[in-house]
């Protein structure tokens, strides 16, 4: 049931826009229909529907109709109507054939050996009705194909309404009226049997096109297995790296997977302050508002958390801060931004705010310092306990102190996450001290500030060094100029 | 009112008691930690080497709080002061071997780093300390 049906979504696919592609098709499958073995193998398949093929045969349309029903008059003009029918009744399809079979051997991949031979077998038979029969010297008769164009038309449809019943009278008479390059005019036995014979064909060659497309299907889906195991290893191998971070060489799965996660997460980021620029502008309701201020808090949360993850294997990554740009890194404070600094930021910003506000905002910062403080008191006394394991006297036995010393080290991570905490609770509690309104705007206010200084640090890289040299460096800084224009798009002052 | 920052116990260690060791063991875990948590306004269960309990200490004493230190690894009975650091841990929902320090204020537990931390930034740790008396402003 199933390799029908994809029958005829490959036909009506293929049918109405490109004519070419299935006449492309047409000799490629023809050829294995030319198989006596197929051709019993067609008799033998009771559970292949004839019927819904036929059905999809006339929503093909005219043209390729009378290319198929041509060909057949002219085997019938040289009287031989005979056994092997079937197998000269196309003897103009090898000749087109023969033209696109570089073009059918790269798109059958590997069944072009097959082809190989049967293209021959066909080409000796029909060798001798070729020239007058193609469909490229079409042009020599178009006169006459004129005639068999309607002509066939006719008889096809009438061989396809009636199930192959036949032709009526009428068309029989008109038929025998407009003959002229038969020798005997086609009874009605033999044009019953002309239909029957082209829908048999057919449907083999449907059959075969089935068949050509689910190998390709099949191949297809094999190589994007293969690509994306690739694609698996290259990026355990850590040769997959994200946005801005060119750490080069040694860059740990983990680290790798977060640069990764991080550039994905800024891209996301330009997003959700779209949605919020969008939202203050369009006046939306506080309660609508309130969501996207909410996604936009959930969407630090989600980095935060990915930092977390990172944290456990790779710390110092993100100590380092190799995934920020130079800019950011300069002023990076235990793996990520001060939030005491940020608060300083936005405190001539967020005006108007009420007096409770302003308290709030004061308070939040006053605490958030006094936090900062004790956790950087914390990391410096680590170091000292580093120095001190490292440094210290005599070395009795370098594994124990090593092992020491790995124990210390890794409370680095404990810092790490501390300060991620301290960075997303200070978001909370200016989500809860502010309105919607205010809270919109200020998160813009942060995604703003963080893209300029994003842009600071392209812009810093592509600056001219030297006056000299200012030509070759100037143009990269267009380019840098013309990448941080879309980000400066998003800069606006409201 | 502090001593000088070196290395060590800088702070007021529990009072009335033959030195840091001799408030651990004998008895449940539990039980100990509670009696201790209910004897000073703010109660800090720590580890004398561990840079976070450094970090909440100062955090205290930054605030201008006078928080009472035990230091678990320096316990009369070394298995007690262990016993009581398990103790804890299940106290905080701790599932690493990370679970001090951890504070009370109140007697009431806070929490580990993590809770302390936030509890100061949404504002909710300053109104505690002034509740328990040890902060006056």
């Amino acid at each position: 049931m199933g390799s029908h049906r994809m029958g005829e979504t490959g036909l009506s696919d293929s049918g109405p826009s490109t004519h070419h592609h299935h006449h492309h098709h047409l000799p490629y499958a023809l050829l294995h229909g030319m198989n006596p073995s197929s051709t019993a193998f067609m008799s033998q398949d009771p559970a292949f529907d004839f019927g819904e093929l036929e059905e999809a045969i006339v929503l093909q349309g005219v043209k390729i109709r009378n290319d198929e029903s041509k060909a057949p008059l002219f085997t019938e003009e040289g009287g031989r109507p005979s056994a092997s029918t079937t197998l000269e009744m196309f003897p103009s399809w090898p000749m087109r054939f023969h033209h696109q079979q570089q073009q059918g051997s790269s798109r059958s991949g590997g069944e072009s050996t097959d082809s190989g031979s049967g293209v021959n077998t066909i080409s000796s038979k029909a060798e001798a009705n070729i020239e007058p029969e193609s469909p490229i010297s079409r042009k020599a008769a178009s006169s006459s194909s004129d005639h068999y164009h309607f002509q066939h038309h006719q008889m096809d449809q009438l061989a396809v309404s009636n199930g192959g019943a036949g032709p009526s009278s009428s068309s029989h008479h008109h038929i025998q009226q407009q003959n002229q390059s038969a020798d005997k005019p086609p009874n009605e036995k033999t044009l019953r049997r002309l239909a029957q014979n082209r829908e048999a064909a057919r449907k083999s060659r449907l059959r075969k096109k089935v068949q050509a497309y689910v190998q390709q299907l099949e191949t297809s889906r094999i190589k994007l297995s293969q690509l994306e195991q690739e694609l698996q290893r290259a990026r355990q191998q850590g040769l997959f790296l994200g946005g801005c971070s060119g750490a080069g060489g040694n860059l740990s799965s983990a680290a790798a997977m977060f640069d990764m996660e991080y550039a994905r997460w800024l891209e996301d980021d330009l997003r959700h302050m779209s949605e919020l620029r969008a939202g203050l502008h369009a006046h939306l309701s506080d309660s609508d508002l309130r969501i996207t201020v909410d996604r936009y808090i959930s969407h630090y949360d989600e980095i935060f958390r990915l930092k977390g993850v990172t944290a456990k294997s790779d710390v110092f990554h993100l100590i380092t801060g190799v995934w920020a740009t130079p800019a950011e890194r300069c002023f990076l404070w235990m793996g990520g931004f001060r939030p005491s600094e940020l608060i300083k930021m936005l405190i001539s910003q967020l005006d108007p705010l009420t007096e409770q506000q302003v308290m709030g905002i004061y308070s939040l910062q006053h605490s958030s310092q006094q936090a900062e403080e004790a956790l950087s008191q914390g990391l410096d006394q680590l170091q000292q306990s580093l120095v001190d394991t490292i440094a210290g006297g005599p070395v009795i036995d370098g594994m124990q102190q090593m092992a020491v010393a790995l124990g210390k080290l890794a409370n680095l991570e404990g810092f790490v996450r501390q300060a991620d905490n301290l960075r997303q609770q200070t978001l909370h509690q200016l989500r809860r001290i502010l309105t919607v309104r205010q809270a919109a705007r200020c998160f813009l206010v942060i995604g703003e500030y963080y893209g300029r200084l994003r842009a600071l640090s392209s812009l810093w890289a592509s600056r001219p060094r030297d006056t000299l040299m200012g030509d070759e460096n100037s143009c990269q800084t267009t380019t840098d100029l013309q990448m941080v224009q879309p980000s400066q798009s998003h800069f606006t002052n409201f | 009112m502090y001593q000088t920052e070196s290395w060590g116990s800088p702070y007021v260690p529990a009072s009335g008691r033959n030195g840091v060791g001799s408030y651990a063991g004998g008895g449940d875990p539990f039980e100990r930690i509670e009696q201790l948590a209910a004897e000073s306004a703010v109660v800090i269960f720590s580890i004398s080497s561990c840079c976070m309990c450094h970090a909440i200490k100062r955090l205290f004493c930054g605030m201008g709080v006078n928080p009472t230190v035990y230091e678990l690894d320096q316990a009369g009975d070394p298995i007690a002061g262990k016993e009581m650091e398990m103790a804890l841990m299940r106290l905080i929902g701790a599932s690493s071997a990370a679970a001090l320090p951890v504070v009370f204020v109140g007697g009431k537990l806070v929490g580990a780093m993590d809770r302390v931390m936030a509890s100061h930034i949404n504002g909710t740790l300053v109104p505690l300390l002034k509740d328990a008396g040890a902060l006056w402003l």
